[in-house]
Formats: structure tokens, C-alpha cells, sequence
């Protein structure tokens, strides 16, 4: 319950542009970390020779995995990487703070720009049956 | 930003300044390396293409070992160390922080320690 209402003020908290894109930051980070962990362990496994590796690989062939990339963690990856651009042109270049909502609004049409053809793509392969 | 706010005191150590820093020089590095894996992985070849072979093959090129070396401890150590400033926002009791971060310290020493021996010992 302290979490819904924690949630709800962090939503309706009136911190704009540069909250938004902090909390998607956030979110996205922890995501692909997340990711990230499970990712080193399997190609680990490829110690073990083609057998193992190949057969727990199924679990990187399913439906739900394939939508829970391309929603996920490719989605996740773009918009972090972006982002943290953004943050890094800013910490660097300190005048650049002023724009920095302005400067979001441009990520987020890179971020549309590159996603959406991208991810089209990636859709598509998935229902060509390969 | 109020102009009245007092001055920080100095911190003890320069950790988190170079803490600061790397997150910066990670993130140039690993935009270029992480997008590039991503889009290479995903939309040359392909998920449902990739198999024990094709990653045998890539690592016949000691370049594409380093690649993925760079992958590992700059992905890594990037994300963990952003997690641990996401815990420090969120675990306020200093005894499960400290539980915490040694289970983050102890999976980033296992993660690293299994990726890099793969990557350096794989032989077909």
C-alpha cells in the first residue's frame, strides 16, 4: 500500500521533464542490469560444450522472450543510452543545463526515430518464421 | 538550486568523484559498444541465428574476445555501480545496506570472474 502511494507522488510530483527522464533512467537501468546478470551466466554455459549451451538456448527462442527484448530491454537500452548522453552533455558542458528539458524532448524524437523502424524490424522477423 | 546553500563539507575520499567520473567515460564507451552489440546481435544476425557455432566462430578473432571483454566489465561495472547509488536511495537501515551491497559486491566478483574465463579459455 506505502508503495501505490509512494508511486502515485512520485507520478503526480511536479518535477516536469527532468524527473521523467531521471525515473525512466532508473527504471531502464535496473531493467537491463537485471538482464545483464542472466546474460553473462548463459554465455558462460557455453563452456560446456554445444549440447547444454544449445538446448538452454530455447529459452532465448520463445515468443514471450523475443516481445520482452524488443519491449524491454532493447527499449530499455535505447532510451538509458540516450538519456545518459544527454546527462553527460550536460555535466560536462554545464550552460547546457538550462536546456536540459528542451534537450530531452530532442532525445526523445532520436529515441522515436531509432526505435520504431528498429523494433518494426525485429517484429517482423519474429512472424517471418526464422 | 538556492543560492543561500551552504557549502558541502569536503568529503573524506574521492571515491564517489571518481565513481562520478567513470559512469560518464562508461556510458560513451558503452553507448557505442552496447547499441553496436545490440543492433549487430539482434538485426544482422539475427536471435533465432545465433547458436553454439556462430559464437565459436566469433571467437576465433581475438578481436571480437576483446570486444566482448570490454562488453563485460564496462556493462558491468557500469550497472553496478549504478545500482549501488539505487540502493543507497532506497535502503535506509545501515545493516541491510551493508547485506545488500555485499551480495552486489560478491555477484559482481562471481559474473566477472565466469564471463572473463570464458571469453579468455573457450577452445572448441
Amino acid at each position: 500500500m506505502a508503495a501505490i502511494t509512494n508511486l502515485f507522488r512520485a507520478v503526480t510530483y511536479r518535477g516536469r521533464e527532468g524527473q521523467i527522464a531521471w525515473m525512466l533512467h532508473r527504471i531502464a537501468g535496473v531493467g537491463v542490469f537485471i538482464f545483464l546478470a542472466g546474460h553473462i551466466f548463459d554465455i558462460f554455459l557455453m563452456a560446456f560444450g554445444p549440447e547444454v549451451f544449445d538446448t538452454l538456448l530455447f529459452f532465448y527462442h520463445q515468443f514471450l522472450f523475443k516481445l520482452m527484448i524488443i519491449f524491454g530491454l532493447y527499449l530499455g537500452v535505447l532510451y538509458h543510452a540516450l538519456n545518459g548522453i544527454r546527462v553527460v552533455i550536460i555535466d560536462f558542458w554545464p550552460s547546457m543545463n538550462k536546456h536540459q528539458a528542451g534537450l530531452w524532448r530532442v532525445q526523445m524524437v532520436i529515441f522515436a526515430l531509432a526505435y520504431i523502424p528498429s523494433a518494426a524490424i525485429m517484429l517482423s522477423r519474429m512472424f517471418d518464421g526464422h | 538550486m538556492q543560492a543561500t546553500s551552504p557549502a558541502r563539507p569536503r568529503p573524506a575520499s574521492n571515491f564517489e568523484l571518481y565513481s562520478w567520473f567513470f559512469m560518464r567515460i562508461s556510458a560513451i564507451v558503452l553507448f557505442i559498444l552496447a547499441l553496436f552489440h545490440l543492433v549487430y546481435m539482434h538485426l544482422v544476425i539475427g536471435l533465432d541465428a545465433i547458436t553454439f557455432e556462430i559464437i565459436a566462430e566469433r571467437w576465433q578473432s581475438p578481436g571480437w574476445r576483446l570486444f566482448d571483454l570490454f562488453l563485460l566489465v564496462f556493462g558491468w561495472i557500469h550497472g553496478a555501480n549504478g545500482l549501488r547509488i539505487v540502493l543507497d536511495d532506497y535502503i535506509h537501515p545501515q545493516g541491510w545496506k551493508v547485506f545488500v551491497k555485499s551480495i552486489l559486491y560478491v555477484v559482481t566478483f562471481v559474473l566477472i570472474v565466469l564471463g572473463a574465463y570464458i571469453i579468455f579459455t573457450f577452445r572448441t
